[in-house]
C-alpha cells in the first residue's frame, strides 16, 4: 500500500515529532481536568492536525472529516474527568478518541455498527492511559518501530493496516484479503511481534 | 485462555478489532487484577499511539479549528479575538473623535459668539466713556427713589447724541423688544432711537449716536422684535429740556 511507503519517507520526521509531543502534555491535561475551555485551544495546536490527518486517512472525506475531529475534541472534554493528569498519555487516548471516532463512522457507513461500538466505547476510556511509563513514548521507539514496519512483508502490512485503519477483525480481513482466517492471524501475530519486539528490545536494552 | 495464549491479541483488543472470545477472555483476565495482562495492554496502547501517530500528515482547514473553538463557545482563536477587539476598539475611538470633534466645533462656535458679544460690548463701553468724557455731556437722572419704571442717567451731548445708562429694566418675554425714543419738542412726535435689550440683572445701556438740535424728552417703550416707526407701549418719559 501506498501510504506505507510514503510513511518511510515522508511521515518519519512526524512520528518522532509526535513522540516528544506526547511528553508535555501534564500542564494540559491538568487544565483539562480544571474544565478550562480555553484549553480546547492548545489542545487543537498540539493533536488537531494529527487528529485530522488520521481521522482523513480513514474515512477519506475532509467535510466527514471536520465533523469527526469536532465530535473528537467534544468527547475528549466530555470524558477528561475520569483521566488522570498526572501519569495518563493525553495524546495517546485523543488519538485513540479521533481513530475510534473514524471507525465508527466507517462502521456505520458499511452497516457493522451492532457490538462495534460497544468495544471501541470500552478501549477508550481514559482510565486506560494512566499507566504509561515516560519511555514508553520515546522517540527512539518511534524511530525503531518505524524501522521494523519497514521490513515487514506487504501481506503483513496490509493485514496492519486494515486493523488500525479499518478496524476490521481479522475475521473481516480474511474475507475481504479471500484468505483462510489462519493465514491471516499468522499474518498478524508476525507483524505485532516484529513491532512489539522494539518495545521489549528497547526496555531490555 | 492462559496470558501467553493472549499474548498478541493485546494491540488488536486495543484497536477494538478482536473477536468477541478473544476480547471476553483478555477483558476476564484484567478485571481480576492480572499483572501481565496488564503490563501487555500498556505495551499495546503505547504501541498503537505510536504508529497511529506515523499517519501521513494531511492539512486540516484553517476554518476547523474555529469551528471547533466555536462548539465550546469560544468564538475565535487568540488573533481573530485581539482583531475583533482592536476593531471594536477603532470603532469606540473614532466615535469618541467625532464627539469631539462635534462638541469641539460646537464649543468653537460658542467661544466665537461670546467674543463678539464681548467685542461689541466693549466697542459701546468704549463709545460711552468717550461720550461721557466730552465736557459738554449732560446728565438727566430719571426714575430716581422708585423701584419701577427703570431708573438711570441720560447723557446728552448736542454733537454726539444720546447715552441711555439704566437698571431695573424687566425682562421683556420673547418676540419683544427695548425701543428708544427722542422727543424734540413738547408739541412734537417722537422719532425711533434705536432698540435694546436689558441684561440677566434689569441694567440697560443704549447709545444714539449723531448731533441733536433739540430735545425735549427722552422716552423709552416695548416694542416687537425690530422696533417700531411709532411707541407702541411707554414705559419711561424723562424730561431732559432742562439738562
Amino acid at each position: 500500500m501506498s501510504w506505507w511507503k510514503l510513511l518511510s519517507a515522508g511521515a518519519a520526521f512526524a512520528i518522532l515529532e509526535v513522540a516528544s509531543r506526547f511528553k508535555d502534555d501534564a500542564a494540559l491535561a491538568h487544565r483539562l481536568r480544571a474544565r478550562d475551555p480555553h484549553v480546547i485551544s492548545a489542545l487543537y495546536d498540539q493533536y488537531g492536525r494529527l487528529a485530522y490527518s488520521l481521522i482523513y486517512r480513514v474515512v477519506r472525506d475532509s467535510a466527514v472529516a471536520e465533523d469527526l475531529v469536532q465530535e473528537t475534541f467534544l468527547r475528549v472534554w466530555n470524558r477528561a474527568m475520569s483521566f488522570d493528569p498526572e501519569r495518563g498519555a493525553l495524546g495517546p487516548w485523543i488519538l485513540t478518541v479521533a481513530r475510534n471516532r473514524a471507525i465508527d463512522h466507517l462502521r456505520s457507513v458499511d452497516g457493522r455498527m451492532s457490538a462495534g461500538s460497544l468495544a471501541l466505547d470500552r478501549i477508550e476510556n481514559p482510565k486506560l492511559f494512566s499507566n504509561f511509563e515516560d519511555s514508553a513514548l520515546g522517540i527512539d521507539r518511534a524511530r525503531r518501530i518505524q524501522e521494523a514496519m519497514g521490513k515487514l512483508t506487504p501481506a503483513q502490512k496490509e493485514v496492519i493496516e486494515l486493523a488500525y485503519y479499518e478496524g476490521l477483525s481479522q475475521t473481516e480481513i480474511a474475507d475481504r484479503l479471500k484468505q483462510p482466517l489462519g493465514t491471516v492471524k499468522t499474518w498478524a501475530r508476525t507483524a505485532l511481534r516484529a513491532l512489539r519486539e522494539q518495545l521489549s528490545g528497547m526496555a531490555i536494552a | 485462555m492462559t496470558c501467553d495464549d493472549l499474548q498478541d491479541a493485546f494491540e488488536l483488543y486495543a484497536l477494538g478489532a478482536l473477536e468477541d472470545e478473544e476480547r471476553g477472555e483478555i477483558e476476564t483476565h484484567l478485571a481480576r487484577g492480572c499483572q501481565t495482562c496488564q503490563g501487555r495492554l500498556n505495551d499495546a496502547l503505547a504501541l498503537n499511539a505510536l504508529m497511529l501517530s506515523s499517519t501521513p500528515a494531511a492539512v486540516p482547514p484553517a476554518r476547523l479549528k474555529r469551528r471547533v473553538l466555536a462548539s465550546f463557545g469560544i468564538e475565535r482563536s487568540g488573533w481573530g479575538w485581539l482583531g475583533a477587539f482592536a476593531a471594536a476598539l477603532m470603532l469606540v475611538l473614532a466615535l469618541w473623535l467625532s464627539v469631539q470633534e462635534r462638541r469641539r466645533a460646537a464649543e468653537l462656535a460658542e467661544a466665537r459668539r461670546e467674543a463678539i458679544q464681548v467685542e461689541a460690548d466693549r466697542d459701546r463701553l468704549l463709545q460711552a466713556f468717550a461720550f461721557l468724557n466730552q465736557p459738554e455731556t449732560k446728565q438727566v437722572v430719571f426714575g430716581a427713589g422708585q423701584p419701577q419704571p427703570p431708573h438711570g442717567n441720560i447723557f446728552v451731548n448736542p454733537s454726539s447724541g444720546v447715552l441711555l445708562i439704566g437698571a431695573n429694566f424687566p425682562a421683556l418675554p420673547s418676540g419683544k423688544t427695548y425701543e428708544m425714543w427722542v422727543i424734540p419738542t413738547k408739541t412734537s412726535a417722537p422719532r425711533p432711537a434705536g432698540i435694546f435689550q436689558s441684561t440677566a440683572q434689569g441694567g440697560a445701556m443704549h447709545i444714539l449716536n449723531g448731533p441733536i438740535d433739540s430735545l425735549y424728552a427722552v422716552a423709552v417703550s416695548i416694542e416687537p422684535d425690530g422696533g417700531s416707526q411709532t411707541p407702541t407701549q411707554i414705559i419711561l418719559v424723562a424730561p431732559v429740556s432742562g439738562a
